[in-house]
């Protein structure tokens, strides 16, 4: 039998985010700072420590000292995830437009599939949206129809730890912590390259451009 | 006179409940359309004071008594209006409580009587439009303005709902409850009203006010959050669009590297079973045993597809290639139709010089005969030359075959 500490130990050890969404009680545990403080000597005997992101709300085990090996191992990542920014963008503003509440996707939203199904259906714009972004590396889909598309992007979301699907029986995706942390990045490299994304868009929006 | 009341709120009621398939109708329309009703009800309906005609060219409309009406009833979250008009209410309670005295004063009971009962009337109106503003207030901060769909809607309503708060809790400030506790003085009744029953409705309606007023600038703060992040997600989509080469630049190469970007890898993997553990044969073996099960299922599985695999190519050899043989005799049997002369099996068999072995050959023509179609079977004879047994009866030993046309 596996304690707790051992359980949440393995989870983040696994690469695994963690959050509210996909697994609340490793995410008590975390958010108890006691607790959280015993497993860093674990962690720190594999030269990795405890992050957060989100402002504290999502876990994930980082590096404690960057060696080479470290190095390779974080520039290949990044190079992965800076090549899936696009079509991860393109996905969440798709969600967003096509959800009647206008609301951008966050941690605990919850998306249902078969509503979306429909409002992109009915919405040739939004098709040809999904078949462009299902076309993209990272999602791989080579369906020709509706359907086999959006199936097919999100299974790939959820291999990759953006949704979870808690009721394996129903079409109805919950967003992650992952998700955050996806925003966090945009928000760092908006911050660092002095992209002034938010102007930008503001600039389109009052220019009449159509997004 | 009061029955004469009566039966005018009786006959308007009866009314609202006759018509209430086309109040509901207005009340969700907005107007009426007056070609589907008949003329004379929406007459009716006018002089009841129910619809109004705001000017002559436009349409009927509900009157706003009936719409506050059912807006409170059916607790409709399009309700927006708030009655934050307290003073006037108070002053009105201060006059009434001014007759009231007076008519004890001058011992007229009965006047002070009615007078007492508009006095509850105006105060349990005044508490009830209090909290009724409250809860109208909550009820669009607990879906969050769910009726509105553009998170830009969402945040003017808010600073609509904003506003409506400091309002109402300016309005607050009107109770003065010394002048009030002055007016009541020692008569308990009065001051059961006007003190006990006021103060306890007001400090609750502050407190409450001030749990909206929270929420609402919690929530004004989540959708600037959601206008910023959707702003964030248009404007990289924007800056791609403009730069499609642009590149954030590799930040995993600096000394410290980011929070954001430092996620390490997975490093654990299934653990090797350790066979010496005695405590864990029972498992190995029934992991084992399931494992053999599987392995003999699968086996059998692929001998089964193995095998047809064979079968199917030995299949398409037997129809492609034809045997050597078997050509022969169809060229001996396609001679014998050209020279349309009879001809035994051997002497074709001696002209061409075939390799076959003899009895093979003769087997073969009769077989090849024998595997023609009926209707084909027809055009040929099949003449065997030969003797029978000098011992047995019944066997014939064939030595030559003549094949002709019939």
């Amino acid at each position: 039998m596996m304690t707790e500490q051992g359980r949440v130990l393995s989870a983040l050890l696994q690469g695994t985010f963690i959050c509210q969404v996909t697994d609340e009680e490793a995410w008590r545990f975390l958010k108890n700072r006691e607790k959280a403080q015993q497993l860093e000597p674990h962690l720190a005997m594999l030269n990795r420590t405890l992050s957060s992101t989100a402002e504290g709300d999502v876990f994930f085990a980082s590096y404690l000292t960057i060696g080479e090996t470290e190095r390779k191992m974080l520039t290949q990542q990044f190079q992965d995830t800076a090549s899936n920014l696009v079509p991860l963008v393109e996905w969440l503003l798709l969600v967003q437009q096509a959800n009647e509440s206008d609301m951008p996707v966050t941690m605990g939203n919850a998306i249902r599939l078969n509503e979306l199904q429909t409002t992109i259906e009915d919405t040739p714009a939004y098709a040809e949206q999904l078949e462009k972004i299902s076309r993209y590396r990272m999602f791989g889909s080579t369906s020709v129809n509706l359907d086999g598309q959006l199936k097919q992007v999100f299974k790939r979301l959820t291999e990759m730890g953006y949704l979870t699907r808690p009721n394996p029986e129903k079409q109805i995706y919950l967003a992650t912590g992952k998700v955050e942390h996806l925003y966090e990045m945009l928000r760092f490299i908006d911050e660092t390259e002095a992209l002034s994304l938010s102007e930008q868009a503001d600039a389109a929006i009052t220019q009449g451009s159509l997004l | 006179m009061s029955q004469a009341l009566i039966q005018t709120g009786t006959r308007l009621l009866n009314a609202l409940g006759k018509h209430s398939d086309l109040i509901m109708q207005v009340y969700i329309n907005g107007t009426v359309d007056e070609q589907k009703h008949s003329p004379k009800v929406l007459e009716q309906l006018v002089q009841l004071g129910v619809l109004w005609r705001p000017e002559s060219q436009s349409e009927l409309r509900l009157k706003s008594a009936v719409r506050t009406l059912l807006e409170g009833s059916l607790q409709d979250e399009r309700n927006r209006t708030i009655n934050a008009n307290i003073g006037a209410s108070l002053a009105s309670l201060k006059t009434l409580a001014e007759h009231y005295k007076e008519a004890l004063h001058y011992n007229k009971y009965n006047e002070s009587a009615a007078h007492m009962s508009d006095l509850t009337e105006h105060v349990y109106q005044l508490s009830e439009s209090l909290s009724n503003s409250v809860r109208v207030l909550f009820g669009r901060i607990t879906n969050e303005f769910g009726y509105v769909s553009s998170v830009d809607a969402k945040i003017r309503e808010n600073e609509l709902a904003q506003g409506q708060v400091t309002d109402l809790l300016s309005q607050l400030e009107c109770f003065r409850f010394d002048e009030l506790s002055e007016i009541a003085g020692s008569n308990r009744e009065l001051r059961h009203l006007l003190v006990v029953s006021l103060q306890q409705r007001f400090s609750k309606a502050a407190q409450e006010l001030s749990v909206v007023q929270a929420r609402l600038i919690d929530l004004l703060g989540r959708f600037r959050e959601f206008q910023g992040r959707t702003r964030l997600l248009k404007g990289y989509l924007l800056h791609m669009e403009q730069h499609p080469d642009f590149a954030p630049g590799n930040y995993t190469n600096l000394t410290q590297v980011p929070v954001l970007f430092n996620q390490s890898n997975s490093v654990i993997s299934a653990a090797a079973p350790d066979v010496n553990n005695v405590e864990h044969e029972n498992d190995y073996q029934e992991i084992v045993s399931s494992l053999t099960h599987i392995h003999q299922r699968a086996t059998k599985q692929d001998d089964a597809e193995a095998q047809q695999d064979i079968d199917v190519t030995a299949q398409s050899t037997v129809s492609l290639e034809k045997d050597e043989l078997q050509l022969a005799i169809e060229d001996f049997f396609c001679e014998v139709i050209d020279s349309g002369q009879p001809k035994t099996a051997l002497t074709y068999y001696e002209e061409k010089a075939l390799g076959f072995d003899q009895e093979v050959w003769m087997y073969q023509v009769i077989g090849g005969y024998q595997a023609l179609a009926d209707q084909e079977k027809q055009f040929f004879a099949l003449d065997p030359h030969g003797e029978n047994d000098k011992t047995f009866t019944g066997n014939f030993y064939i030595n030559d075959i003549t094949l002709g046309l019939r």
